[in-house]
């Protein structure tokens, strides 16, 4: 045990010894020295060596926040060797320990005993760190906050932005804020917290901007002081006291310049100017250099008054406050205000106190300000002084500009135009128009009220007059101005020539004229107009050879300008008749004319009357012109247009404006709707419309609805003619098969002669006349002797027979007095007839079954119905037949072939026997072949080819 | 709607009432007076720890509406030289910047004038109470600015306590101390006294 002690001791002496064998000793003396607002900690000690390694640690948690080898040279007076840490904590945080050991090389020596600056951190208080510092925007700076002993740290904020924060000891916490920005007005506020209390401690900081002020500049406004002025820079941020920018000039403090006035005096120029901005962030110096008499800036002129005022001109005498300013050679600025007589004119002299403005103008309101400068060296104008007012006195009123107008050969007017303020010199009283001709001695003079611009002109005889027009104003009458009559032109007298306008303007020229040795007048007035125009003129020199007339030209400057007088501009759309007359020293002469609009414009009205007139397949337009007002342009054509439900078709453009009608060829019938339109350059009115539905004219409609179907008719029956003339063997067959005669057995032969048939007693045909029988109900009616006559003229007819009438009636009615079925149904008489026991005649079994098939039902006579149809049948049947026949429609008894008539049937019959009167077709088979043949109609001869 | 209600009680109440409805105003904005300032300084809303600057004597139920009201009195007096204090002390750490709040601080100073001057006239005669400060700001071991803050939003909350008090005592108040102000007879308060006993 011993032995290892010993051994122990051994080494331990023998590091002790190489160490001092090195040479290197154990820094000396160590202390320390904080400068809290600074944050640094400075180190001295002594030493014999150059190099140190240091150490510092945050006392209480020996966190090492320095581990550095520097190296510090000794002091030669003291030996002491110093060495300043700035740390980035507030060194208040907590507490710090040093320690330093020397080094050569490799070789180092003892550290030193730790040296230690206790923080606030210990007493039981709560604080924060650093406190109120002023700190340039975007800087780095950490802060700390100590809670005492019973509270429990809960966070720091900066401003409203909560920080993290990092233990630095038991009761200190720290946080860095980075790149900080200006602060507010009072500064930006970190408050630690605890858990307890929401404030428990915090401390401001303020972020702001060194002095930004630039740009010195400094003048004398008495010949002997100096002012000195600069602009304010960038804000600084910094708003409390402390640390507001100070300035200094010249190395003397400039007490009355602050954040908002820069500007500081001094009693004395000096030719050098130096200002010193200074704030806790940073110092700017700006500098300037002059001599006095080049920064002279003159203070206004005071008692600035007019003493004496003309109507052209005025005298203005001011003063100076400052006595030196009598002998500086000075300019001074003079500027007048008034209604569009704004002027500024300048003066020079030495102490300038007085000048005559001339060239004003009477009775005119005048503001005169004032202000002066030095003449040599300019540096700027001075203060301005106050406003002063002058009115000049009036005076007699220019001169008119007068023109005569004609309206026709013996009445006028004599315009003038009104005077503007510059020409009239005070307010008008009124016009004096006096009147002169060579004729008559003497003037007569009129006075007119000062709204007047004419007078009418009234021609007695053929000679000129003169009309002389004067200005009255208080001060007195205007120099007369003298026009004579010109000599009226109507436009129908001249040739006027088409004008065009240019840009709203109209551009004139003329051919010189020897005469003209006063000058041209250049007249312009609307076309057409009569009486109080607003006739318009410009008179111009001799020399001159052309003019434009403006849109915009303004005859005066007045705001008493009669609108029906003067005009002022020129209207687009209207139609100007311009002259002009070359003046001499007699009566104006009319050199040239025109006519034209200075814009044209689509015509307001569409042509009038508009027509059309169909001729046949033609249609002829026409139309009349609109009036002049509301062509608005020069008439260049019509365009006519074929108008559908979508869109108009130009059908014809007439370039001619004279001609006004068109004609349509090649319509057919059709409606059409026409639409015509009149333009001008500016393009084409809205158009007129006028529609038409073609229709045929008479002789057409007579050709093709009469003549054409008349023809047609003529045609198919001749035809048709033809064809049953050529076919009528065929046709006979088929419609009048040959009645074969009868075949009797035995001699049926009679003797030659008369043969008289009696009929039997019980085939006589009783009439019963029935009174209530009316014509015009329907049933069978007797046939009249004369018709039968006339009808059956080649029937042989027994006239001396006693019993004539017995067989003229087939089954008329005799039966029950049902008339309606008796007329509509002939085989209903018949049944009737049947029932009669005075008829003789028996049909029943002599009719072939179809012969008289489906005609008749209902009661009565019914010899050949074979078959019963419907009720309804027999009245159409009946309708149809009647209407065929007419009133010669008769008895119908057994034949279906509507031809037949019964009297043909009676006399086809009675062909062959008078017995067989009723009828001859109950014995005829149903073959076609062998039905009866009508023996009278000219059907019948035409198809047996009788003629 | 209170408005009217309010009208009527000065009404029937006159210059006590009048007080009253001035205390409750002032005290209205004592408060956005305070809100004001937390808002521009971005402080928490919480309140200051450090209880009231003015300190005065309990108002114990045992005395008279008119001792409160001298009592009370006294307070706000100390409540405008603190405030005039602050004014002072922010126009010489602060450049003079118009901004609402100042113009509030303002409004609130000459109010308060206004409610004290109101509230003399119900005072008792030959009764003086004193308030005290237990903190004054030159007092104070650290200064800076943070501290000055600290101090100005302590004595607006003074502000708005006393006010407060003022106001709701000045509202409790019976009409019958209306009727005894200054001019009220030494028997009369005697009287009173007597009964208070």
């Amino acid at each position: 045990m011993q032995g290892w002690v010993t051994l122990a001791l051994l080494l331990s002496l023998g590091v002790k010894r190489s160490l001092a064998q090195n040479g290197l000793g154990e820094p000396r003396g160590l202390t320390l020295n904080p400068d809290l607002p600074a944050q640094t900690l400075s180190l001295a000690w002594q030493s014999d060596s150059t190099l140190f390694d240091l150490e510092i640690f945050h006392t209480e948690f020996m966190n090492v926040v320095l581990n550095a080898t520097v190296e510090v040279q000794a002091d030669p007076v003291t030996g002491l060797h110093s060495w300043t840490w700035h740390s980035p904590l507030p060194l208040e945080c907590t507490s710090h320990s040093v320690r330093i050991r020397a080094r050569n090389q490799q070789s180092v020596s003892q550290w030193s005993p730790l040296q230690t600056i206790p923080g606030w951190d210990i007493p039981e208080k709560s604080y924060m760190f650093p406190e109120d510092k002023m700190i340039p925007v975007g800087s780095n700076m950490t802060f700390c906050c100590i809670v005492n002993e019973k509270e429990d740290f809960k966070e720091i904020k900066y401003g409203r932005q909560e920080m993290k924060a990092t233990r630095l000891s038991r009761r200190s916490y720290a946080i860095t804020v980075t790149n900080q920005p200006a602060s507010d007005n009072t500064g930006t506020n970190v408050i630690c917290s605890s858990q307890k209390f929401q404030m428990l401690t915090g401390t401001v900081v303020f972020v702001g901007y060194p002095p930004g002020d630039e740009g010195l500049v400094c003048e004398t406004r008495d010949l002997a002081s100096a002012e000195c002025s600069w602009k304010k820079g960038r804000d600084t941020h910094l708003r409390i006291k402390q640390s507001l920018t100070n300035y200094t000039l010249n190395g003397r403090d400039c007490l009355e310049a602050n954040e908002r006035k820069t500007w500081c005096s001094s009693k004395m120029w000096e030719e050098n100017w130096t200002l010193e901005a200074r704030n806790p962030l940073g110092t700017v110096q700006l500098t300037d250099s002059a001599q006095l008499t080049d920064r002279v800036h003159l203070l206004a002129p005071v008692n600035v008054a007019a003493v004496k005022v003309e109507a052209w001109s005025a005298t203005l005498q001011w003063s100076w406050s400052v006595a030196a300013y009598k002998k500086l050679e000075m300019v001074c600025q003079l500027r007048l205000f008034a209604h569009e007589l704004s002027s500024t004119r300048n003066y020079d002299g030495p102490g300038l106190s007085s000048v005559v403005l001339e060239g004003l103008w009477p009775d005119v309101d005048y503001t005169v300000t004032l202000r002066c400068g030095s003449k040599h060296s300019f540096w700027k104008w001075g203060d301005e002084s106050a406003p002063y007012r002058i009115h000049t006195k009036m005076d007699r009123p220019d001169a008119l500009d007068v023109w005569m107008w004609m309206d026709s050969s013996n009445t006028g007017h004599v315009f003038w135009k009104p005077l503007s303020v510059r020409k009239s010199h005070g307010a008008l009283n009124g016009y004096e128009v006096s009147q002169s001709s060579a004729e008559e001695d003497g003037r007569n003079t009129v006075s007119l009220p000062p709204g007047n611009f004419s007078y009418p002109i009234l021609l007695n005889n053929s000679s000129d007059v003169t009309v002389a027009v004067a200005a009255r104003n208080p001060a007195g009458l205007s120099q007369p101005s003298t026009v004579t009559t010109p000599a009226y032109r109507a436009d129908s007298q001249l040739s006027v020539s088409e004008l065009l306008g240019t840009n709203g303007s109209f551009v004139l020229s003329w051919e010189p004229n020897v005469s003209a040795s006063s000058g041209y007048v250049v007249e312009w007035f609307p076309t057409g107009c009569t009486g109080l125009c607003p006739i318009d003129w410009k008179k111009l020199p001799e020399s001159d050879r052309s003019f434009t007339v403006n849109s915009v030209y303004t005859t005066t400057a007045c705001s008493l300008c009669a609108p029906l007088l003067i005009s002022d501009s020129l209207v687009a759309g209207v139609r100007y008749t311009v002259s002009v007359y070359s003046l001499y020293t007699s009566a104006p002469t009319l050199l040239q004319r025109w006519q034209g609009y200075s814009q044209e414009m689509i015509p307001s009205q569409s042509v009038s009357e508009l027509s059309l007139n169909q001729t046949g397949s033609d249609v002829l337009l026409s139309w009349k012109a609109t009036e002049m007002k509301q062509q608005r342009g020069f008439i260049r054509g019509y365009t006519i247009y074929l108008a559908s439900a979508a869109h108009l078709d130009l059908i014809a453009n007439i370039t001619d404006p004279a001609v006004q009608s068109y004609r349509v060829k090649g319509l057919t019938l059709s409606s059409y709707k026409f639409v015509v339109k009149a333009y001008t350059s500016a393009g084409e009115d809205a158009g007129a419309t006028v529609a038409i539905k073609m229709e045929m004219d008479t002789a057409d409609m007579l050709f093709v609805g009469i003549l054409v179907p008349l023809g047609i008719m003529f045609c198919c029956i001749i035809l048709f003619s033809i064809f049953f003339y050529k076919k009528r063997e065929w046709v006979k067959k088929a419609f009048y098969p040959e009645i074969p005669g009868p075949k009797v057995s035995g001699d049926w032969s009679s003797p030659r002669g008369p043969l008289d048939v009696k009929p039997s007693p019980h085939s006589l045909v009783h009439i019963v006349k029935n009174p209530e029988w009316d014509f015009t109900k329907e049933g069978l009616f007797p046939v009249p002797e004369e018709e039968e006559e006339s009808e059956n003229d080649n029937m042989e007819v027994d006239t001396d027979s006693d019993e004539p009438a017995l067989l003229r009636y087939y089954n008329q009615v005799v039966g029950d007095g049902s008339h309606s079925n008796q007329v509509s149904d002939s085989s209903a008489s018949s049944t009737a007839s049947m029932g009669s026991t005075q008829t003789e005649i028996t049909y029943a079994g002599i009719q072939s079954p179809s012969s008289s098939q489906g005609a008749y039902s209902g009661g009565g006579y019914r010899p050949q119905m074979q078959s019963v149809t419907g009720p309804a049948e027999p009245q159409i049947e009946f309708e149809a037949d009647f209407q065929d026949d007419g009133l010669n429609a008769g008895y119908k008894p057994q034949c279906s072939w509507q031809l037949d008539s019964p009297e043909a049937e009676n006399f086809s019959g009675s062909l062959g026997s008078p017995t067989s009167v009723t009828s001859s077709q109950f014995l005829i088979p149903e073959s076609s072949e062998e039905k009866p043949q009508p023996s009278n109609t000219w059907f019948h001869n035409f198809l047996s080819g009788k003629s | 709607m209170a408005g009217r209600g309010t009208n009527g009680r000065h009404g029937s109440r006159g210059h006590a009432g009048r007080t009253a409805a001035l205390a409750r105003l002032l005290h209205k904005e004592c408060i956005q007076l305070l809100e004001l300032y937390r808002n521009s300084e971005s402080l928490p809303s919480s309140p200051v720890d450090g209880g009231y600057l003015v300190s005065i004597p309990p108002l114990v139920p045992q005395l008279s509406d008119a001792e409160k009201i001298s009592i009370l009195h006294a307070a706000l007096k100390e409540c405008l030289r603190l405030l005039e204090d602050v004014i002072t002390r922010e126009d010489a750490e602060f450049s003079d910047e118009d901004s609402e709040y100042k113009r509030k601080w303002k409004t609130v100073r000459d109010r308060l004038g206004h409610l004290l001057a109101s509230t003399e006239q119900l005072l008792v005669e030959g009764q003086k109470f004193e308030a005290k400060v237990k903190e004054e700001l030159d007092g104070q071991a650290v200064s800076g600015s943070f501290r000055l803050k600290m101090w100005i939003v302590r004595v607006l909350q003074d502000l708005v306590h006393w006010t407060g008090q003022t106001s709701d005592t000045l509202r409790s108040l019976p009409a019958e101390v209306e009727k005894a102000p200054k001019t009220m007879s030494r028997r009369t308060r005697r009287g009173a006294e007597k009964i208070r006993k």
